[in-house]
């Protein structure tokens, strides 16, 4: 998966002439698609343009493979990002080679470049210096397009390939999901905010349902004696009116109630508790 | 506590879960209990802790899989069958367990597997849900508690006065 023995094996076989390409190159470059443009050029230069057609074609498709396995390494990015680089990459490639003579020497050129400075592959110098004014637009173009999503997401297992990357998207999307809702849980869980780690944070959030819980289940047994003892009708009716109207004050007078009577509702809750275990062992047995 | 009190929208959770908890209340005072039997009075704390459950959910509404599941929980304990419990419980522990295997490489490695495990059992419909999904229903469920233990407590004090 090197590009060299990519560059060698295809650049050699689909075109043996390659003091064409530095003529070529130039108008394929515009528009940033190889195989495209060759039909483009192909009017310009005659026969032998329209025979690299698919020649580059072919090579656009195994040049990707080799460049996603160099380039994920610093981001994942979409497909269309990546056809870019790797359009480009040929493009700088490419050129190199027309002006060394040589393909090694223009592919480890290349090579030394995408191992030492991998966010800016889109802007090489041999570029720069041997191709036209033209083709350095598409590139900055789709550098600028492309270094926004390579800043947000940088992985370390992205370096298999485009499934495994956007699967690893997926996953560093969930996580980041299920740490923000463990954020919000441990706003609403009081006192859960100075506790460190998920697994207490959770034991912890596990431990106020549990709690919140059993005084529902209390204030039920509560709530089943003081309507089934006394005749309450009254009061629900007056708490239901209140509650239809929805007046602040109806709030502030079960308040004052509340503090009010807590002395005399625990009282009566604890024997009253002892009727209800009685009741539980009685279904028991 | 008591500014959050004061405060009472009519269309508030709060206001309709009093609402409907009151109704099913006066349901089951109209009853008129006779007998203080140990049984009966287990009967009717079950009753009033279901009509708790009940109105909450309804307040809350079906757009939450909690309220959903706590709904059909509350349908299914009054009929009282225990041969189609079964039946749904063992679908349920199916289901889960094909969950875990797909899972578990992910979810138990962000949270232990006895946490996540059990803060399933505790949130209603819980079984089914993914560990994104728990979370989020979890904090929703804290909040309507929080609320259902506040009205259930006026009341409650409301009525001893």
């Amino acid at each position: 998966m090197d590009p060299p023995l990519v560059d060698a094996t295809s650049f050699s076989a689909a075109n043996p002439p390659s003091y064409t390409l530095s003529e070529i190159w130039p108008f394929s470059a515009i528009d940033g698609d190889p195989a495209g443009s060759g039909g483009v050029a192909g009017a310009g230069l005659g026969l032998r343009v329209g025979n690299l057609g698919p020649g580059f074609g072919e090579r656009d498709g195994s040049a990707e493979e080799s460049t996603v396995t160099e380039q994920s390494g610093g981001g994942g990015g979409n497909v269309k990002k990546r056809r870019d680089l790797s359009s480009e990459e040929e493009s700088s490639k490419l050129v190199s080679t027309t002006v060394s003579g040589s393909e090694l020497n223009g592919s480890n050129g290349k090579r030394q470049k995408v191992s030492g400075n991998r966010n800016e592959i889109n802007n090489p110098k041999t570029e720069t210096e041997t191709s036209s004014a033209t083709n350095n637009k598409p590139a900055e173009q789709s550098s600028t397009q492309s270094e926004p999503p390579k800043q947000d997401y940088i992985h370390v297992r992205a370096r298999r390939g485009q499934a495994t990357d956007s699967h690893s998207l997926a996953e560093r999307a969930r996580r980041e999901k299920i740490s923000e809702r463990m954020k919000i849980l441990q706003d609403l869980v009081p006192g859960c905010n100075k506790v460190i780690g998920k697994a207490l944070v959770l034991d912890e959030i596990i431990n106020y349902i549990q709690s919140l819980q059993r005084q529902v289940e209390f204030l039920s047994m509560k709530l089943e004696a003081v309507n089934s003892r006394m005749n309450m009708n009254p009061i629900i009716e007056g708490f239901h009116q209140k509650e239809f109207g929805a007046q602040p004050f109806d709030a502030t007078g079960l308040m004052f109630g509340s503090q009010a009577t807590r002395e005399y509702a625990q009282g009566s809750q604890a024997e009253w508790l002892h009727m209800q275990v009685g009741g539980g062992f009685d279904r028991a047995a | 506590m008591s500014p959050q009190r004061l405060s009472l929208n009519p269309r508030s959770l709060k206001s309709r879960f009093t609402k409907g908890f009151l109704r099913s209340l006066r349901k089951i005072h109209k009853e008129r209990p006779t007998s203080t039997s140990p049984r009966e009075i287990f009967q009717r704390y079950r009753k009033v802790k279901t009509a708790a459950d009940k109105s909450l959910a309804s307040a809350v509404g079906s757009g939450r899989a909690w309220s959903r599941a706590m709904l059909c929980k509350c349908k299914n304990q009054g009929k009282r069958r225990p041969v189609l419990v079964r039946r749904i419980n063992n679908n349920r522990a199916m289901k889960r367990s094909e969950l875990t295997e797909k899972k578990s490489g992910d979810d138990d490695e962000e949270v232990g597997f006895d946490q996540a495990s059990g803060l399933r059992k505790l949130v209603p419909g819980g079984q089914a849900m993914d560990l994104c999904r728990l979370l989020e229903e979890a904090a929703h469920y804290i909040k309507c508690l929080n609320t259902q233990v506040q009205v259930m407590r006026c009341i409650a004090d409301c009525y001893t006065t």
